[in-house]
């Protein structure tokens, strides 16, 4: 049958459920059968699109390299953050403040610190309750301490350049809405900041603090009683590997870090930094 | 593996259908009587599996039928396998009926 506007439409919300690299073909797949489907039964057929392309999105591969956004080092990374600080305080202090008065109240830059520093110290109370959401960080190699440190300052930056993002955010959208959706809409970007960031910070290399790259999958579902099953994914400077389950059983709950030693380091780029230089201890 | 990866009853099905000649989503639906939204990503797996492969029609069939392009499977050596291995291990699969049989009813 030729594609109707019910089928149609149900085909093209489900298509927001696919990758979006991946969208036209998925579509282009899904129309070009319902062509071949006998009228009574399309409805039912476009209803299975949404199962199809929650699979696609589930099981796409390389999320990280789609993301389009170039933060696989740490310094792109907070420069990326640094310059969205700048650029939401700079449209908040032009932006007019919400009419609490007869006029409406201005923000000046002199306001952003301290509303970066109340930003913070609420973040500080939200922050346990999203880390335990997200479940355990990696079972890492013992790290020596400069090591750790490296990885505290990038995280506490990371956190810091967040606060006027998340301050100035609220203030731009104030005006807009009311203040119960904007109290709750400045919640919610809190939330999945905050799970941003640990997230991020788990799929970095302790060593180098780059994202993990080119993640594979491992094993089968149907032999998870056996070994485990899920995604490695590659330290792009050879420092280690990232093992996540993707069922977590009593023998993976954690994701795995396995560090490779230095004999791995000829198959990788020849600006790898040994583990060693890094303050890696060889297990 | 000696007998190849084990699959499913579902997934063993679904390679079966493919292995007699149902070589399009919709034929396989008819054939196993499964829903699209078990049928379409069944097959998704058994591709990144590579127990199957899939192709585009060429454009100029399709066009001079005037009908849309298809996706079509095919097995792959390792499908094959694994549909020889599934049916010892599910015999009412080889009750499946080939396209041939269907066009006969």
């Amino acid at each position: 049958m030729k594609s109707e506007l019910p089928q149609y439409l149900i085909l093209r919300a489900a298509s927001l459920l696919a990758p979006s690299d991946q969208r036209a073909e998925w579509l282009a797949g899904w129309q070009s059968e319902l062509w071949y489907i006998p009228r009574r039964g399309a409805t039912r057929f476009c209803l299975g699109a949404f199962q199809d392309a929650l699979w696609l999105r589930r099981n796409d591969p390389s999320p990280v390299e789609r993301s389009g956004l170039h933060l696989v080092s740490p310094l792109s990374c907070l420069a990326f953050l640094a310059a969205l600080a700048v650029a939401i305080s700079l449209i908040a202090v032009r932006m007019p403040g919400p009419q609490l008065g007869p006029r409406p109240t201005h923000l000046s830059a002199r306001d952003l610190p301290g509303g970066s520093i109340g930003m913070l110290l609420l973040s500080g109370l939200a922050l346990p309750a999203i880390r335990l959401a997200i479940g355990p960080g990696a079972n890492r190699c013992p790290i020596p301490w400069p090591g750790r440190l490296r990885r505290g300052i990038f995280l506490a930056l990371k956190i810091a350049l967040l606060q006027p993002i998340l301050f100035g955010g609220f203030v731009v959208v104030l005006p807009i809405l009311s203040v119960p959706i904007a109290n709750l809409g400045s919640i919610a970007s809190w939330t999945l900041a905050f799970r941003w960031v640990l997230i991020d910070q788990q799929r970095r290399c302790p060593v180098c603090l780059r994202l993990l790259t080119e993640p594979v999958r491992i094993g089968s579902a149907s032999q998870t009683f056996l070994e485990w099953y899920g995604a490695e994914s590659t330290c792009s400077r050879g420092h280690g590997l990232l093992h996540i389950s993707e069922m977590p059983a009593s023998y993976s709950a954690k994701p795995e870090w396995l560090r490779l030693g230095d004999s791995w380091r000829s198959l990788f780029g020849s600006a790898c930094p040994s583990s060693d230089a890094a303050g890696v201890r060889q297990r | 593996m000696a007998d190849g990866p084990r699959l499913s009853h579902t997934s063993a099905m679904i390679l079966q259908a493919v292995g007699i000649g149902h070589i399009y989503g919709y034929t396989v639906m008819e054939v196993t009587g499964l829903a699209s939204g078990t049928v379409y990503p069944a097959l998704r797996r058994l591709e990144r599996d590579r127990l199957i492969r899939s192709q585009w029609e060429r454009q100029s069939i399709a066009d001079a039928a005037l009908r849309p392009a298809r996706r079509y499977y095919k097995l792959t050596p390792s499908g094959e396998a694994a549909v020889e291995a599934s049916r010892k291990r599910y015999p009412l699969l080889a009750k499946l009926a080939s396209k041939e049989q269907v066009q006969d009813v």
